[in-house]
């Protein structure tokens, strides 16, 4: 079986800096391959080790992706190759645009059996890339995978819903986009990690590909919530009497 | 306000699809529900023009009906498509964006129409800011999840029309469908919540935090390490991650030090009170009422004041 896992670089939510006037600044940020899609690199590891498959990892972004760290990041879990898209034309990719690059990268990469997504980016958390790049690709398509097994041709999949757990029989090509539950992803040892270095890594630009980029919703802004007025009545300490006086707050709240 | 000639709605539940409905009022001149399920239920999806029905689950899933959908949706061309923003209401979002050439609008926390499309805003980088977009397609959809639309009352729908099946060209098979283990909440919709935080010490002292929501009726949530580091809560009692926005009318912090990440889920809380042995923590800046104090003291004491 020919797995892709997809990954997306995104910054380090510690490091993001709110400035004065509420805007973000990401110069401070750490990049790295957003947590969600770690168990999708996982996933593919497991199903190739168990019933056999080769697995590559894919990106798509700005030209920062295409870093020796982030590939060796990726490489080091397993994957035996990497294809990258990395183009400042994708900076600002929505998820339509993603998706569609995703795409044109999926049938470059040809006759790939299974695309496993992360539940939702690091970053934005939209979960929206792996049902777009699925409808996109014409493949079978499902999102919020808890468990994957080949039997046969085929796969099983659990998909882990509100109130019930699907069972089901997908045919292969398919686009799955699995849980934070299914797995625990690996942490490479730094044997891996010095031989992720020597993994083939493929690197596109935009125009490499058959892809058509183009936005299709417009961001307005992105701006740190506004700090709501508070009355911050803070009673010090946790004698009998401050209990009472703050029973009295609640009792008034909940009246 | 813009209003849009036609919005949709596509839902599994009624009283979401009803609440999106309630919303999608707000917007748009003709309304519609896409629905599958059994045919009795349509008689319970209020307020709409139209109630499209492709059939039942009985022997199918909702993704069997998806190029059904997209057909009637491709034909039809509505201005908006609100979707109940569940897993499965986000995967034929996506399916339909894809078809239609348009990107979701996801977990959105308000909508306004605006130039023949939608204004919406939404939370990203794990609650460090608020985005607001624009989508201004022939089509636009947006995925709502619980409480962001206010209920009202609507009367009943106008016709029901049953839609032509299209057969999938992909092969999934439904095996078989079993209930989820665990229990089902809705943090959303709560008028009062509990949240729990790192204060506790042990999974047992849930009790304690339990016996007083109960006092309170007060529905219980947590901060993020209690579900994902503990696992002592349920995932979908977290409070703060995408998609679980509080908009309750009290809101109680009990032991949580109020990182962004957190507070910004339950910032639209009416009153917030807060209880943290660490006068300095975070949470007391976003609080109406605060007390300095163990919550192993002070939860106790006042569980038994209003059980009186």
């Amino acid at each position: 079986m020919k797995i892709v896992a997809c990954y997306k670089v995104v910054p380090e939510e510690q490091d993001i800096v709110v400035k004065g006037d509420r805007t973000l600044a990401f110069d401070k940020a750490e990049w790295k391959i957003g947590q969600y899609d770690l168990n999708a690199i996982e996933a593919g590891m497991q199903l190739a080790e168990a019933a056999g498959g080769e697995v590559s990892a894919l990106s798509i972004g700005g030209k920062m992706v295409d870093n020796s760290k982030l590939k060796k990041a990726a490489l080091s879990r397993g994957p035996e190759q990497l294809y990258l898209v990395a183009d400042d034309a994708l900076n600002a990719a929505d998820c339509y645009s993603t998706a569609a690059t995703l795409a044109a990268a999926v049938r470059k990469i040809g006759g790939v059996d299974l695309v496993l997504c992360g539940e939702g980016s690091g970053d934005i958390y939209a979960q929206q890339v792996g049902a777009v790049l699925g409808q996109m690709l014409g493949y079978a398509t499902l999102n919020a995978v808890s468990k994957v097994t080949a039997q046969g041709d085929n796969l099983i999949v659990e998909r882990t819903l509100e109130n019930e757990v699907e069972v089901l029989e997908v045919a292969p090509p398919a686009v799955i986009s699995v849980t934070t539950d299914i797995n625990k992803p690996r942490i490479p040892s730094l044997k891996e990690i010095m031989a992720a270095g020597k993994k083939p890594a493929t690197t596109w630009g935009v125009g490499d590909i058959q892809t058509e980029l183009g936005n299709k919703t417009e961001i307005l802004s992105t701006l740190a919530p506004v700090e709501a007025d508070r009355k911050m009545i803070i009673l010090e300490g946790d004698s009998d009497d401050k209990i009472a006086e703050l029973y009295e707050h609640l009792r008034r709240v909940l009246a | 306000m813009s209003k849009l000639a036609n919005v949709w709605i596509i839902g599994e539940e009624i009283p979401a699809i009803n609440e999106l409905t309630a919303g999608a009022k707000t917007l748009g001149g003709q309304t519609a529900v896409v629905f599958t399920g059994d045919e009795e239920q349509t008689a319970q999806i209020l307020g709409v023009n139209t109630i499209y029905y492709l059939g039942t689950l009985a022997d199918k899933i909702l993704e069997t009906y998806t190029p059904s959908i997209i057909k009637l949706v491709m034909t039809e061309k509505p201005n908006l498509i609100l979707v109940s923003n569940t897993r499965k209401g986000r995967l034929l979002a996506g399916t339909l964006a894809a078809a239609c050439g348009t990107n979701v609008l996801t977990d959105i926390t308000e909508v306004v129409a605006v130039d023949n499309g939608v204004q919406s805003q939404r939370m990203v980088y794990g609650g460090a800011a608020f985005r607001t977009e624009k989508s201004t397609n022939t089509i636009n959809i947006a995925c709502v999840g619980a409480g962001v639309f206010e209920c009202s009352e609507l009367p009943a729908s106008e016709k029901v029309v049953e839609v032509e099946f299209v057969a999938p060209s992909v092969s999934i098979k439904c095996l078989k469908k079993r209930a989820k283990l665990g229990e089902k909440v809705n943090l959303a919709a709560a008028k009062r919540v509990v949240g729990v935080g790192r204060g506790l010490k042990a999974g047992e002292d849930l009790k304690m935090v339990e016996a007083f929501a109960a006092a309170i009726k007060a529905e219980m949530g947590c901060s993020r390490p209690i579900a994902e580091e503990e696992k002592w809560m349920a995932k979908e009692r977290y409070i703060g991650v995408s998609g679980v926005m509080l908009k309750p009318e009290v809101y109680l912090a009990l032991g949580i030090s109020g990182q962004i990440q957190h507070t910004v889920g339950v910032n639209q809380a009416k009153t917030i009170i807060a209880v943290n042995k660490d006068k300095n923590a975070a949470i007391f800046k976003q609080a109406d009422y605060g007390i300095v104090g163990d919550m192993y003291k002070v939860i106790p004491a006042l569980t038994e004041k209003f059980q009186k």
